[in-house]
């Protein structure tokens, strides 16, 4: 006897636990009212491409009014796989992290969803995570009533693994597959040399274009002039060497050069006039001119530049190549070797 | 003929400037220029506005070196004849014929100078050319020499009505074309208005010391002149770079303001004008006590002895002198030498 009320409170509490589950069912409890709960979903950009193994997060914000509150135990359950139409769909929920937040007349949840699909196919197909939903609790209801609040389902596409049958991969153009990289090792060291070889010319340009100096002033004419008759051997005055006209050469040159015109003792003023700079030279430069009327063209002309024209060229290239670069030229010692 | 006597002739060459400066003020350019034609036998082509003293410098010079000096004016009616002779009724009623300016001084004529020769007629040039260039001249079945001759010729510039403009060749027989302007010094104007020995010029004149030379001597001088004063290889080369570039003055990068270069020149300086500014080159340089030309003496004589010659297109000829100027200078200035 005492066994048997035994089993008869079994079955009874099993009876009423299974009327206590049907009316757990989600799905036929009323929906919340309008207002009291707000969504905000944040699901993947990408919707398509996913294959076996994936995950899928999704993060949920559920903003619920009191005295409405959510009843945790309704969350989605960590390891479930969903169904559709009483077919699994290959979807698990693989994690699930929940917070809430309370802010006096409403409570903020924030859920992270992570879907695994565990699904795979030959050709594209349909695919999503269904809707979930959570259950809500009037804490101010004399019956205690419990509402439900559906999470809208996301759609996704899943792609197969591979394409079966023999495919040209060139031509396929698929764009998940990415691009295929070539070995641009080669390229990589062309163009590295390339680079050295630009950055060379156009400092090679630069020199040639800054007229055969690094810096500025620095090739200016009378600077090469000094350079072209500094490698000239001494000659004694009025012995008219190769070396002596190529020195004098040379400075005229510069001096050209320097004024922009042919200079001659006729025209000097002139140039000094443009060029003031020089003045402090001006009787070396007439010395100049006379040396080479002396050279070129009147053998027996005197000048007084002194025993060796050459060396006193050299100096006066010198004070001219200071006056180029604005310097003040010492000119008491070249007069002193006149 | 030794240095001693050359010097001599510098010396007398150098008093005759000076009595000339001493008459005609704020001229010293062109009595330089026009002593230096002297020496080297070259005729010359004065050109000027009214009444800045060519005239009174001409006469002046012709005191100086002696000889017969004979004038005419240019006009319109002016024929081949009216410079040979001229008709006219004697007292006794019969027809004359006297000798025109040409003759009249015969063998001794040292300056001929022909006022405004553009009015004159192109017969008159001809004939003008041929004396010029041969200093003969057939008339009354006789050949007339003129060996001491120079021609002076003036032309205004500013007036173009009845005017002939004087050929090319006609203008290459000029040695020189010398400017006459009216000094811009105030000291010198002012002089030239107030001091009232410029107010009677044939006064002035007489006031130049006569005869300093010997004009049949002239051409004996002049060359030795030509024979004592050398010219280097250099220099040589300088002349011959200045020639071409009066033809292609292109290809030595000159430039005249507003003008195309490359339709300016339709012939450049002649080999006789070339000729005569290596011969008026080497009195300069005797005058400066040089025995041999430098670039300077080709400078001192380079406008006058090249500038007339140069033949422009003719939509340039109208601004002739300021053309011919800017461009001489800047061959000068693109042209170096050594």
């Amino acid at each position: 006897m005492k066994k048997l009320m035994r089993n008869l409170l079994l079955m009874t509490t099993l009876s009423l636990s299974t009327f206590a589950a049907y009316a757990l069912d989600v799905t036929k409890l009323p929906d919340v009212k309008d207002g009291i709960v707000s969504i905000q979903t944040q699901d993947p950009v990408k919707d398509v491409g996913y294959v076996v193994g994936d995950v899928v997060t999704r993060h949920i914000t559920l903003t619920i009014k009191k005295p409405y509150v959510l009843i945790e135990e309704s969350l989605p359950i960590v390891g479930y796989e969903k169904t559709y139409r009483g077919q699994p769909i290959g979807v698990y929920l693989s994690a699930l992290s929940h917070t809430k937040k309370d802010e006096g007349d409403q409570v903020v949840h924030q859920l992270t969803l992570d879907y695994q699909i565990f699904t795979s196919s030959v050709v594209a197909k349909r695919a999503a995570v269904l809707a979930e939903y959570v259950r809500l609790l009037n804490t101010e209801s004399k019956d205690r009533e419990v509402v439900k609040y559906r999470v809208p389902m996301w759609e996704f596409v899943i792609s197969p693994l591979s394409v079966f049958g023999q495919i040209k991969i060139e031509d396929d153009m698929s764009q998940f597959r990415g691009p295929l990289l070539m070995d641009t090792s080669n390229q990589e060291k062309r163009l590295k040399t390339s680079l050295v070889l630009l950055v060379l010319s156009l400092l090679g340009l630069l020199y040639i274009v800054g007229k055969n100096a690094w810096l500025p002033r620095m090739g200016g004419p009378f600077a090469k002039a000094y350079r072209t008759i500094k490698k000239q051997t001494n000659t004694p005055q009025g012995n008219m060497s190769e070396s002596l006209r190529v020195a004098v050469s040379s400075m005229h040159a510069a001096l050209n050069t320097s004024a922009g015109h042919s200079l001659f003792a006729d025209n000097l003023d002139e140039f000094l006039a443009k060029k003031p700079a020089f003045t402090a030279i001006k009787s070396e430069i007439q010395q100049f001119f006379g040396l080479s009327n002396q050279v070129f063209f009147e053998a027996n002309a005197k000048h007084n530049v002194g025993a060796e024209p050459v060396a006193w060229l050299k100096q006066f290239c010198r004070r001219c190549r200071d006056c180029e670069r604005g310097l003040l030229p010492d000119t008491l010692s070249t007069k002193n070797k006149a | 003929m030794s240095d001693r006597q050359l010097a001599d002739w510098r010396q007398h060459a150098l008093t005759l400037e000076t009595e000339v400066n001493k008459v005609v003020v704020g001229q010293a350019s062109p009595i330089r220029l026009i002593t230096t034609a002297i020496f080297a036998r070259g005729h010359v082509l004065l050109e000027g506005d009214v009444g800045v003293g060519k005239t009174t410098l001409l006469r002046a010079f012709t005191r100086g070196i002696g000889g017969g000096y004979q004038r005419i004016e240019g006009t319109i009616d002016l024929m081949p004849n009216d410079l040979v002779y001229h008709t006219y009724l004697g007292e006794d009623g019969k027809p004359h014929v006297s000798a025109g300016p040409l003759l009249m001084s015969g063998e001794n004529l040292s300056v001929f100078f022909f006022n405004e020769i553009n009015r004159a007629r192109p017969q008159v040039h001809s004939l003008l050319l041929r004396v010029m260039a041969e200093r003969t001249l057939s008339a009354f079945n006789k050949e007339h020499v003129f060996p001491h001759m120079i021609v002076f010729a003036d032309r205004n510039q500013v007036e173009r009505e009845e005017t002939f403009e004087i050929p090319s060749a006609a203008r290459d027989r000029f040695m020189m074309e010398i400017p006459i302007v009216v000094p811009n010094d105030d000291t010198i104007m002012s002089s030239l208005m107030f001091d009232t020995r410029f107010h009677n010029a044939d006064a002035l004149i007489d006031t130049v010391k006569p005869d300093v030379l010997k004009f049949d001597d002239l051409n004996g001088f002049s060359s030795v002149i030509q024979k004592s004063v050398t010219a280097s290889p250099t220099l040589e080369k300088y002349a011959l770079n200045l020639w071409k570039a009066t033809r292609q003055p292109t290809e030595y990068g000159v430039k005249v303001t507003n003008v195309d270069m490359s339709r300016l020149v339709l012939a450049g300086a002649s080999p006789r004008g070339m000729s005569m500014m290596l011969r008026a080159a080497r009195v300069n340089a005797w005058l400066n006590e040089r025995t041999a030309i430098t670039p300077e003496d080709i400078h001192a004589v380079f406008h006058a002895t090249v500038a007339h010659r140069i033949v422009f297109s003719p939509v340039y000829e109208m601004r002739r002198t300021e053309i011919a100027r800017e461009m001489l200078s800047n061959i000068v200035n693109a042209v170096a030498a050594p």
